[in-house]
């Protein structure tokens, strides 16, 4: 068991037990939470009385810019990552999460990034466009600073972070669940991971492709969003919500999520109607992909499309409501205490319900019209995030903090803290709702005396010091040292979930042993099971080669499939970060040759970070589990967990592209002709062509791994497919360039480009992979066996071919159909 | 040793497919109208009827999926039934609930989206 020490001294950094990350991500979160919380002071503070200059119109705006973007993307998405890190492998019976250093990769990324972000507003130059940063003020260099490439390339670099955290906590809920849990006894919380994790691969990378053309806009002047040569404001608009309204729930649920955990310790009763809380996470995750458009009723889009998105509005509420009151009939059945977590839980609904019955009615299209952009929107976005985020995370922290810190929270304080925290919370917003019908816009300034607004402004003002002091109390109580106290009980709640069969003082392998698991809560219907776990009495309580492993199983029935190695500590991890930070923050002040510099030392530290990792040939075929349980020790394929990971990354990345190729699609709609007259699309031949090379390539790949018995065939197809892949994209450039294509000339010309930029970038990272295939072959990593690397990817490659076949029937194809030149 | 993967008989497929035709139906509605009101913005009386044969399509789709879910389950309603046993068939039976329920809320739902082209006459 030694093998999961962390190193001790500064060498701690390097560790990635999920214990020790998890704990940095959520300090951190906290930490970017205590510094918005500031400047939601520092608005407050503004607004407190008419014609106030506290602050400067110019900080004014950078304030509440930097507020919604760090308390969104710093803080809302990245604790729920920072919460599920530290639980996840424990509730599931896991050493660890399948990719801890991708985990590692990930806090560091997103810490980076943070600061970054954050940074900026002490120099005089954050965003300050609003945290939805809308073209055409952002796509105007002149009009905003450096604070929205700041912005656009910062976010984007902390989405990375986003992603990996997805990719790993769906892997982690499919394929490392103990022995004998079937998905009909996951535990609630795994149920909101894996929609949650999937919701994220959906909604993000559209986000991503949209940073990708305000971007291109404003550094080198492609035409995406100006009117004047073919663009479209609204396509940022388009793209941002389609990322934003489902962030809400990527927010939302994760929290419902640890009250659906907590509830049955604190009520001692099981969940009240287990599948309709699974059907309601599913039915809202799909949803509200259907509601982006609720964002924009204002913006002149016709009457019937606001009618799909209003009623989609409406019937997100239905599965919302079920899991409520899935969640109060559990609070009736059960014999609940009220303890401090139960306090907060019981505020988050309350608050939340207000905030989701104002919802419904800014979801109606008419009174949306009165209310958009008002404080009445202001008041109902902080009651659903405050009630369905916050409430829930601080209940979540008093009774996760024992698990955490082997110490408890003090009785007193908390109540102190959560009747501030509710009272100053409603204090501050629900006059909101009235500042709003009154007619105040968010985001101005400052007021006049005569609107009539002051005196709602003042209450605001006072409740948010309210709100702030029992947030400052709580924060006290969680950080004031314990040292006297005694050690908190492992179980202290008499919770049902895995992760409190625990080990006091806490250790760092997560579980002692791995448990075979027969219901849903297990450590009160198997009794003596924690005791069991203990004394080590199950699976691989210990490994021979003192290697880092644990128990991967199958999908459905979690069957035991075989045990993985997991990579230990390592620096690699942090330089990739600190590399992939440094190639956007170089770009954001256009230093170009530095960041490809950057870019080549991210490279490198990643192939060293795959070639150390814990991929390469076993030491033994199999692995003696304990009670007769023999696995296999590596596995390749759709049974291993990085064909997995590689697939979700992939299922994220089409996504990305379904963005551009929505940005297509959405052009064409707008206007008469598309390409516009007097423009030719690139040829169709020899667009083809490009297509066809880089099919070759593809075919080459899937021969080497068909050939892996004949090592020699394999070695010559990896080491020959990069050459019709490089000529491919060269081809597909050569088509775009022939025609004549003008990226800064029209939206037609930059959309083109765009496509073929992200096909040639897909194509590099591709034949990477393939001469990272080829020297594994070499140095003989891989044989007949053992072809993990090379299968993952040919799967890159399937997904690789499937862009290039759809940029083909776009690019190539559908100007022919859809009437190209008049 | 064999797994059942997730696509074959019992898995989950059946639970994602119910909110994929609600998603399909939705997009198909959106561009549908976003569409016919960019080029024709007149009558919206041809695009409203796409919509509706598109939402009964949907629904026999839904209704259907539903049928396998039911069997799965065992029933429509069977209340008190938890699912929460350590057996194949508790799994089965517990994803055709999920699966139920989601035809449900996804029928609903697709009927919710159909509501505005029967309203509108004009984009």
């Amino acid at each position: 068991m030694a093998a999961w020490q962390p190193p001790a001294g500064w060498r701690r950094i390097s560790a990635v037990n999920n214990s020790l990350i998890g704990k940095w991500y959520l300090l951190t979160a906290f930490a970017f939470f205590g510094f918005a919380g500031v400047l939601a002071l520092l608005i407050r503070t503004q607004l407190a009385v008419p014609d106030n200059d506290f602050l400067s119109m110019r900080f004014y705006n950078q304030v509440f810019t930097l507020h919604g973007t760090a308390m969104m993307f710093l803080f809302a998405i990245p604790i729920f990552e920072a919460v599920a890190i530290l639980i996840l492998p424990e509730m599931l019976g896991a050493r660890d999460l399948p990719f801890p250093r991708l985990s590692a990769f990930g806090f560091w990324c997103f810490a980076i990034g943070g600061v970054f972000v954050c940074g900026s507003i002490l120099f005089d130059a954050a965003p300050d466009g609003g945290w939805f940063m809308y073209p055409p003020l952002s796509s105007d260099p002149g009009q905003t600073g450096i604070g929205t490439d700041i912005w656009l390339l910062g976010l984007s670099f902390i989405e990375v972070a986003s992603i990996a955290a997805a990719i790993e906590l769906i892997v982690g809920v499919l394929k490392c669940r103990p022995p004998g849990m079937r998905i009909n006894l996951m535990p609630l919380y795994c149920w909101y991971v894996l929609v949650v994790a999937g919701m994220i691969l959906f909604a993000f990378p559209p986000l991503i492709a949209g940073d990708l053309l305000l971007e291109m806009e404003r550094a080198f002047g492609w035409a995406f969003f100006d009117a004047d040569r073919g663009g479209d404001p609204l396509l940022w608009q388009h793209l941002f919500w389609i990322f934003g309204h489902p962030e809400v729930y990527i927010i939302f649920l994760p929290s419902i999520a640890l009250i659906a955990t907590m509830l049955p310790a604190l009520s001692r009763a099981p969940v009240v109607g287990h599948s309709w809380v699974v059907l309601s996470a599913i039915g809202v995750a799909f949803l509200s992909f259907g509601l982006w458009v609720h964002h924009m009723f204002t913006t002149g889009l016709p009457d019937i499309s606001l009618g799909f998105f209003s009623a989609a509005s409406e019937a997100v509420a239905i599965p919302t409501g079920i899991q409520i009151f899935c969640l109060l009939a559990t609070l009736l059945v059960g014999r609940a205490k009220l303890s401090v977590p139960l306090l907060f839980a019981g505020g988050a609904l309350a608050v939340f319900v207000f905030g989701g019955l104002t919802g419904v009615m800014v979801a109606v299209v008419p009174f949306d019209y009165q209310a958009h952009d008002s404080y009445f929107v202001v008041a109902h976005l902080h009651y659903t995030l405050i009630g369905g985020m916050l409430f829930p995370v601080f209940a979540a922290v008093c009774y996760w903090y024992p698990f955490v810190t082997d110490r408890v929270l003090s009785e007193r304080l908390g109540r102190w803290s959560f009747w501030l925290i509710f009272a100053g919370f409603n204090i501050t917003f629900l006059p909101m709702h009235w500042t709003g019908i009154l007619g105040m816009p968010r985001r101005v300034w400052t007021y006049a005396e005569e609107m009539g607004w002051h005196g709602l402004n003042l209450t605001s003002t006072i409740g948010s010091y309210i709100l702030a002091a029992g947030i400052a109390v709580l924060a006290f109580d969680v950080l004031r040292p314990k040292g006297r106290q005694s050690p908190a009980p492992a179980d202290p709640w008499g919770a049902p979930t895995l992760e409190w069969a625990r080990e006091v003082p806490r250790r760092p392998w997560g579980i002692r042993s791995v448990p075979v698991i027969s219901s849903r809560y297990p450590l009160w219907q198997q009794p003596g099971l924690a005791n069991e776990v203990l004394r080590g009495e199950w699976f691989l309580s210990d490994s021979p080669d003192a290697d880092r492993e644990m128990i991967v199983t199958d999908i459905l029935d979690a069957r035991p499939m075989f045990v993985q190695r997991v990579p230990g500590p390592g620096f690699v991890t942090i330089l990739a970060a600190a590399s992939l930070g440094a190639v956007f923050i170089l770009a954001t002040f256009h230093l170009w040759l530095a960041a490809v510099l950057a870019g080549a030392v991210f490279l490198v530290a990643t192939l060293r970070w795959l070639w150390t990792g814990a991929g390469g040939l076993p030491s033994a075929p199999t692995r003696d589990c304990g009670r007769g349980l023999v696995l296999p020790l590596y596995a390749s394929g759709n049974g291993s967990v990085g064909w997995w990971a590689m697939f979700i990354t992939m299922i994220g990345d089409s996504t990305a592209f379904a963005g551009l190729v929505f940005a297509y699609v959405f052009f064409w709609t707008l206007h008469g002709s598309f390409p516009p007259p007097g423009t030719a699309p690139p040829a169709a031949v020899t667009l083809w062509l490009g297509t066809a090379l880089l099919a070759g390539s593809w075919g080459m790949l899937v021969a080497a791994s068909a050939a892996m018995s004949r090592r020699v065939v394999a070695l010559c197809c990896c080491a020959l497919a990069p050459l019709p892949a490089g000529a491919g994209v060269a081809v597909l450039a050569g088509a775009a360039w022939s025609a004549g294509l003008d990226p800064t000339r029209h939206a037609y010309d930059a959309t083109v480009w765009v496509l073929t930029l992200w096909i040639g970038a897909h194509v590099a990272g591709g034949i990477v992979m393939q001469l990272y295939s080829w020297a594994r072959l070499l140095a003989r990593h891989m044989d007949a066996d053992h072809d993990a690397e090379l299968r993952n990817t040919v799967l890159y490659w399937n997904f690789l071919i499937v862009q290039a076949a759809a940029t083909f029937a776009l690019i190539g194809l559908f100007p022919l159909v859809s009437g190209g030149v008049p | 040793m064999r797994y059942p993967r997730i696509i074959d008989d019992g898995s989950v497929w059946i639970v994602i497919v119910p909110p994929l035709i609600w998603a399909l139906h939705f997009l198909a509605a959106y561009w549908i109208a976003a569409v016919w009101c960019a080029r024709e913005a007149g009558s919206l009386t041809p695009a409203a009827w796409s919509i509706i044969v598109l939402t009964i399509l949907a629904l026999v789709a839904i209704s259907l999926i539903g049928r396998v879910a039911a069997v799965r389950y065992g029933g429509f309603t069977r209340p008190g039934r938890e699912s929460a046993g350590d057996t194949q068939a508790d799994r089965r039976q517990f994803l055709g609930h999920v699966a139920l329920l989601l035809c449900v809320l996804n029928a609903a739902a697709v009927m919710m989206t159909a509501i505005p082209s029967v309203m509108f006459g004009r984009c």
